[in-house]
C-alpha cells in the first residue's frame, strides 16, 4: 500500500462511508422476503442459507448513486432465474421465456428491492434502471453486505456492493 | 370505471393489471410517461392512473407534472406505484400533484385499500 | 406433527364461520405457514398441537388470533373506515362542546393488535386538534404482549403501511428507519400500551369518552359477551360513544345501550338509568 494520504482521510467524519456501516443483513433480508411475498406468491417461503450457485448464472442489478454508490445486484441460476421469471408473468407467462422476458421480470424483482435498499441508506440517492447479465465486478470486499437464500430449493444471493475501489491506506503513523 | 397503467416492466404491468380488472376497472397500459400521456391525448380518459417512477424516455414526477399542467386532465386521479420509498420522494410525487402512493412490493389488499381512500372502488367490490 | 384433515376441517369451520371466508382444500400449506408463529408464542411445537390445544380447550383470544392470520395479511389502517369518519365529523365536535376546555379526552382501544387502530386515532385527532397531544390520551390494549410490544415500538414494515394509510398521512407522521416506518414521538405520547384480558376483570382504566372495541366480541359466547359490555360499560363516561366491529352489534345482546346510527357506521351510547 502506498502512503500519499496526509491523514486527514482517515477522520471518521469524512471517510467515505462503507455499506456495513450503513445496513446489516437482517434488513436486506426482511427486504427481499417483503418482496418476494409480493411478486413471487403469498405462500413462496425464503430460506436463509447459503447454497452453492450453479455454474451457469444470471444477475440483474440496480446502480444507486448518493452518498453510498454502489450496486444491489441478485443473482441466480439461470434456470431459477427463468422460474422467477414464470412465477412473477404468471398465467401471461409464454410457454417458452425469451430473453427479454427473463430481463423485464428478474430486473424488476431487482429495482424493487433496490429501491428499497436506496431507501434504507443515507440520503438523497438516485436509482438507475435495472440491467441484466453478469455482474458488476466488486471492486472493494470491506464495501459487500451480502445475504444467502435459498428458494424452492434453488440458491439465491443478494449483494449490496460499492462501486469504488478503496480509498488508499496510509501506513499506520505513531 | 377506466385505469391507465404506466411502468416500463411489462411483468409489474401484468401484476397491476390483473389487479384492477379483478376489481372491474378497463385496463390500458404505456411503458412509460410519454406513452402514457399518447393515450391520454387520444382522448381516453381514465378515472385513475398509476405510474411507476424510474422509466425510460419520461420518469413517473415528468408525467405527474405534465398532467397536472394541463387543464383538460386535472381530474384525473394518479397514483404512485413505486419502489422508490424514500421519505423526501414520497413528498415530493405529492407535491407534485400525486394523490396517493403505494410503495413496491406490495399486495393486491395494498391496492384495494387505497382505491378505497380515494373513493375509486367499483360498487359492487366495495359491498 | 403435521395437521391432520380433522384439524384441517376444525380451521376450515372456525373461519367460514367468523369470517365467511371459505378455505379450499390444499391449502394446509397456508394454515401452516399463517398458523406456526401463533403457535411458537403460545409455547408449542407445530401447528398441528395448536389446533388440537384450542379444539380441546376453545379460547377466544385464540380463536381471533388463527383467524385473522387467516383471513388478513397486514391490519389495514382505517380498517372500515366509517368509525374513524364518525369520530371526526361527529364524535369530537359533541365531546368538545361538553367537555372543559382542559379536560383531557379519553380514547380506549380495546383489542389493538400491532397498534393501527390507535395510531389511527391519533393521527386523526392531531389533525383535528391544535393541541392534541396535551388534550387527548389513548389507551391501547390487547391480550397479547407481543402485540403490545409491537403497539409500543410503533414501528410498522413496508407492507404494513402500504395497506390503507393515507400518503399525506405517512410522510407527515412518519419517519423511515432502515426497512421499517417509525411514527413520530409525538403520536407516540399520546397513546400508552398494556396488555388486558377483556374476559377477566378489568383493570382501573377510564373514565372513557370513546371505545373502540371492534371484531373482539364475535369469537365470545354470549354469556361473555355480556359481562364484556357490561365491564366497559362500567368504564366508560355516562355520554361516551362505542365503536363495535361492522358486523357486531349490542342489540339482542346487552339492552342497555343505544344504537346511534352515523353517516354508514353506528356508535352505542349508554342508556341512561340503565
Amino acid at each position: 500500500m502506498t502512503s500519499t494520504d496526509t491523514g486527514q482521510r482517515r477522520r471518521s467524519s469524512d471517510a467515505r462511508p462503507v455499506i456495513p456501516d450503513l445496513i446489516d443483513e437482517a434488513t436486506i433480508l426482511s427486504i427481499v422476503e417483503e418482496a418476494w411475498v409480493a411478486l413471487v406468491g403469498e405462500d413462496e417461503v425464503l430460506v436463509p442459507l447459503a447454497g452453492d450457485l450453479p455454474v451457469d448464472i444470471l444477475s440483474s442489478w440496480v446502480d444507486v448513486v448518493g452518498p453510498w454508490t454502489g450496486s444491489v445486484v441478485l443473482t441466480t441460476g439461470r434456470d431459477t432465474a427463468e422460474e422467477l421469471s414464470r412465477a412473477l408473468l404468471g398465467e401471461a407467462a409464454p410457454e417458452v421465456l425469451e430473453h427479454e422476458d427473463v430481463e423485464d421480470a428478474f430486473g424488476e424483482i431487482a429495482n424493487v428491492v433496490g429501491g428499497n435498499v436506496k431507501a434504507a441508506l443515507p440520503g438523497p440517492s438516485g436509482l438507475s434502471l435495472p440491467q441484466v447479465g453478469n455482474a458488476p465486478v466488486v471492486r472493494n470486499p470491506a464495501d459487500v453486505c451480502r445475504v444467502d437464500v435459498v428458494w424452492r430449493g434453488e440458491p439465491v444471493s443478494i449483494s449490496v456492493q460499492g462501486a469504488l475501489p478503496p480509498l488508499p491506506v496510509s501506513s499506520p503513523t505513531h | 370505471m377506466r385505469a391507465l397503467v404506466i411502468d416500463d416492466s411489462r411483468a409489474m404491468r401484468r401484476i397491476v393489471t390483473s389487479i384492477l380488472t379483478g376489481l372491474g376497472y378497463e385496463v390500458r397500459d404505456a411503458g412509460h410517461g410519454r406513452e402514457g400521456l399518447d393515450v391520454l391525448d387520444e382522448g381516453w380518459r381514465p378515472d385513475l392512473v398509476c405510474v411507476d417512477w424510474n422509466m425510460p424516455v419520461m420518469d413517473g414526477l415528468q408525467f405527474v407534472s405534465a398532467v397536472r399542467s394541463n387543464p383538460k386532465w386535472r381530474s384525473v386521479t394518479i397514483m404512485m406505484v413505486t419502489s422508490e420509498s424514500e421519505h423526501t420522494q414520497i413528498v415530493r410525487a405529492l407535491a407534485a400533484g400525486a394523490h396517493e402512493y403505494v410503495i413496491k412490493p406490495f399486495t393486491a389488499d395494498a391496492i384495494r385499500d387505497k382505491l378505497a381512500l380515494l373513493g375509486l372502488l367499483p360498487q359492487e367490490v366495495a359491498l | 406433527m403435521s395437521l391432520t384433515a380433522t384439524s384441517f376441517d376444525w380451521v376450515r369451520e372456525l373461519v367460514r364461520k367468523e369470517s365467511a371466508i371459505v378455505l379450499q382444500p390444499g391449502k394446509e400449506y397456508l394454515v401452516e405457514a399463517r398458523l406456526l408463529p401463533i403457535a411458537r408464542q403460545m409455547g408449542l411445537a407445530d401447528v398441528g398441537k395448536l389446533v388440537e390445544t384450542v379444539r380441546v380447550r376453545p379460547d377466544a383470544d385464540s380463536m381471533r388470533r388463527i383467524v385473522e392470520a387467516l383471513t388478513t395479511n397486514e391490519t389495514s389502517w382505517f380498517r372500515d373506515g366509517d368509525p374513524f369518519t364518525a369520530l371526526t365529523s361527529t364524535v369530537l365536535p359533541s365531546l368538545l362542546t361538553s367537555r372543559g376546555a382542559n379536560e383531557r379526552l379519553q380514547i380506549w382501544s380495546a383489542a389493538c393488535s400491532s397498534g393501527q387502530e390507535p395510531y389511527t386515532i391519533a393521527m386523526l385527532l392531531d389533525d383535528a386538534l391544535p393541541n392534541a397531544a396535551s388534550r387527548v390520551s389513548i389507551t391501547a390494549t390487547d391480550l397479547s404482549r407481543e402485540m403490545v410490544q409491537r403497539t409500543r415500538a410503533g414501528k410498522f414494515s413496508q407492507l404494513e403501511v402500504n395497506r390503507g394509510l393515507p400518503a399525506p398521512m405517512l410522510v407527515r407522521h412518519f419517519q423511515r428507519t432502515g426497512n421499517e416506518w417509525e411514527v413520530s414521538s409525538n403520536l407516540r405520547r399520546m397513546v400508552n400500551a398494556s396488555e388486558c384480558n377483556l374476559a377477566a376483570p378489568l383493570p382501573r382504566m377510564g373514565p372513557f369518552d370513546v371505545v373502540y372495541l371492534r371484531n373482539v366480541l364475535i369469537y365470545f359466547d354470549l354469556p361473555t359477551k355480556q359481562s364484556i359490555l357490561r365491564r366497559v360499560r362500567d368504564l366508560m363516561r355516562p355520554d361516551g360513544w362505542l365503536f363495535l366491529g361492522a358486523a357486531e352489534t349490542t342489540l339482542g345482546v346487552d339492552d342497555s345501550w343505544e344504537r346511534v346510527v352515523i353517516g354508514r357506521s353506528s356508535a352505542y351510547r349508554p342508556v341512561k338509568g340503565a
